[in-house]
């Protein structure tokens, strides 16, 4: 009898967690990382002599444990390889980006833990030099072990904003200021339900802490209206609550408005038809409920996958109790996180606003487009406007493009998300010499 | 020995063993990386390989400045820079 063979897509957490328990039931386990070392976001490794970012006792405890039962045999880990999709044969496509060259594999089941993905906002400005998203800037930091020179200014909503500044604060690097939309110290009610979940409450308030003792600026109920490139700088128009309008500036600005699955391009949960794999989701690609989550989810589609290549039904009741768990910590912090007003509809924002930075296109583009006599769908705003249609594959715009386009036309069906991004792989950008090089087996 | 360094646009930024392009350009203060080949400005932006916003050029290959590692001599260049500027 031949070994079962499953590829897990992505090295954080969840992939950790399923590639570990596929391993320990026998099966042989390809696990492809896109980065140079294993870890995921939020357990980024730092380079060569430098610390690891402080994750706290949880999290230290969380990587020691992923990484101990990685130490099985029937785990081949390659680094630097990305995923590409699942072709029309079903065999699965990977780029090793070290060789430059795409190869196929043909395994029994797919888990897909891609995590998750940035949503920002789009403002005026925000595609200028020096404006990144908040994890691109705690992912440098993560690498590294130093903020980058400058005036920093952390703007968005959310969590990962006050854990990101209790970070830079701890680092004796705080940032200018923190403007966050929501007003998370006015709902202590609704704060009440995270009494539930002592281990995030206990990590929030050390960084609320760190906030008030550091006395930085925490400008809540506050959006950042515009960017404007000034000489090296960066001009950040504020708004607050009142009204009131205040211009800053600062050298870099890191923009956060939550995670969104990173799921574009990868192929959809199935049970297998002949010839073709089938495929979990695990993690934040599959929910977006955090580091915690993603482990406890990684052995869940690890454990389903095994009981369907058995062909037994894969439900796992305690799991999805632990997930449900992990659910309710999510919502409470999206309710004490609530914007304090309603953020500025994105087809109303300045007609010069940028929606798509890959291909330019702004707000302007899309109004022009939409204001037909018939209300293009989805796929026309793609292919006719060019929206969705960049380098990104509209991993960062797609979603308001569809939510702008809906409030534009509310007498026409609101186009979808996915109907500007497509399903189909590749899932990246690959180059054609890599195509051109690759070794493809024949189908089985 | 000094430090290692790669070569941007054909000025020396040095790097620690183990960081990515995009990094070791942001420790030397390089905030704007040039244009794509679509004439977008090019920057450090998401840091996980999702929004192609870091692209610049290593030989003929466009690749995203956070995940691809540094190496010493590596010549690099902006990504709207013709491929024999990268050699």
């Amino acid at each position: 009898m031949t070994v079962a063979s499953v590829l897990v897509v992505g090295g954080g957490p969840a992939g950790l967690a399923a590639a570990a328990r596929l391993a320990e039931s026998g099966v042989a386990v390809d696990l492809v990382e896109l980065r140079p070392a294993l870890g995921g976001a939020f357990h980024r490794r730092p380079i060569d002599g430098v610390a690891p970012w402080p994750v706290g006792r949880e999290g230290a405890k969380r990587w020691a444990r992923l990484t101990d039962d990685l130490r099985r045999p029937r785990i081949r880990i390659r680094l630097r390889t990305a995923f590409l999709g699942l072709d029309g044969s079903g065999a699965a496509l990977l780029d090793d980006l070290a060789a430059g060259r795409v190869e196929a594999l043909r395994p029994d089941a797919i888990v897909v833990a891609t995590g998750a993905v940035e949503r920002v906002r789009p403002r005026p400005g925000w595609e200028l030099p020096g404006v990144s998203t908040a994890g691109g800037l705690q992912m440098a930091m993560k690498e590294t072990g130093r903020i980058p020179e400058g005036r920093i200014l952390l703007a968005g909503n959310g969590p990962l904003l006050v854990a990101l500044a209790g970070q830079m604060i701890a680092a004796d690097r705080p940032p200018v200021a923190l403007v966050e939309a929501g007003d998370p110290i006015r709902h202590p009610i609704a704060g009440l339900g995270l009494l539930a979940h002592p281990r995030p409450l206990l990590e929030a308030s050390g960084h609320v802490l760190r906030i008030f003792a550091g006395r930085l600026p925490w400008r809540r109920a506050t959006t950042v209206e515009r960017i404007e490139a000034v000489g090296t700088a960066l001009a950040v128009t504020l708004r607050d609550r009142a009204g009131r309008a205040e211009t800053i500036e600062v050298d870099r600005v890191a923009l956060h408005d939550g995670l969104l699955s990173n799921d574009h391009g990868l192929p959809e949960v199935d049970d297998g038809a002949p010839g073709r794999p089938i495929v979990a989701r695990a993690g934040d690609c599959r929910e977006v409920l955090g580091v915690a989550a993603a482990e406890i989810d990684g052995h869940r589609a690890a454990e389903e996958v095994v009981a369907r290549l058995a062909g037994a039904p894969g439900a796992d009741a305690a799991a999805a109790r632990r997930l449900a768990h992990e659910r309710h910590a999510q919502q409470v912090l999206a309710r004490v996180f609530a914007p304090a007003r309603l953020p500025v509809p994105v087809e109303r924002l300045p007609r010069e606003t940028v929606l798509c930075r890959c291909e330019g296109r702004t707000v302007g583009d899309l109004v022009d487009l939409v204001d037909g006599a018939d209300a293009p769908g989805g796929r026309e705003i793609k292919l006719s406007g060019r929206f969705a249609m960049g380098l990104c594959q509209g991993r960062f715009c797609a979603h308001w493009v569809a939510e702008a386009a809906a409030g534009l036309r509310p007498d026409a069906p609101a186009p979808l998300s996915g109907d500007l991004t497509g399903r189909r792989w590749p899932a990246r950008p690959v180059s054609v010499a890599a195509v051109v090089a690759s070794a493809l087996p024949p189908e089985r | 020995m000094s430090a290692p360094t790669i070569l941007w646009n054909g000025r020396p930024v040095p790097f620690r063993p183990g960081e990515s392009i995009g990094t070791a350009l942001g420790a030397a203060g390089v905030v704007a990386f040039g244009h794509d080949p679509a004439g977008r400005a090019t920057r450090w932006f998401c840091g996980v390989g999702a929004c192609q916003s870091c692209l610049v050029r290593v030989g003929d290959r466009l690749v995203e400045a956070c995940l691809t590692p540094a190496s010493d001599g590596l010549v690099v260049v902006s990504a709207d820079r013709e491929p024999e500027a990268a050699r």
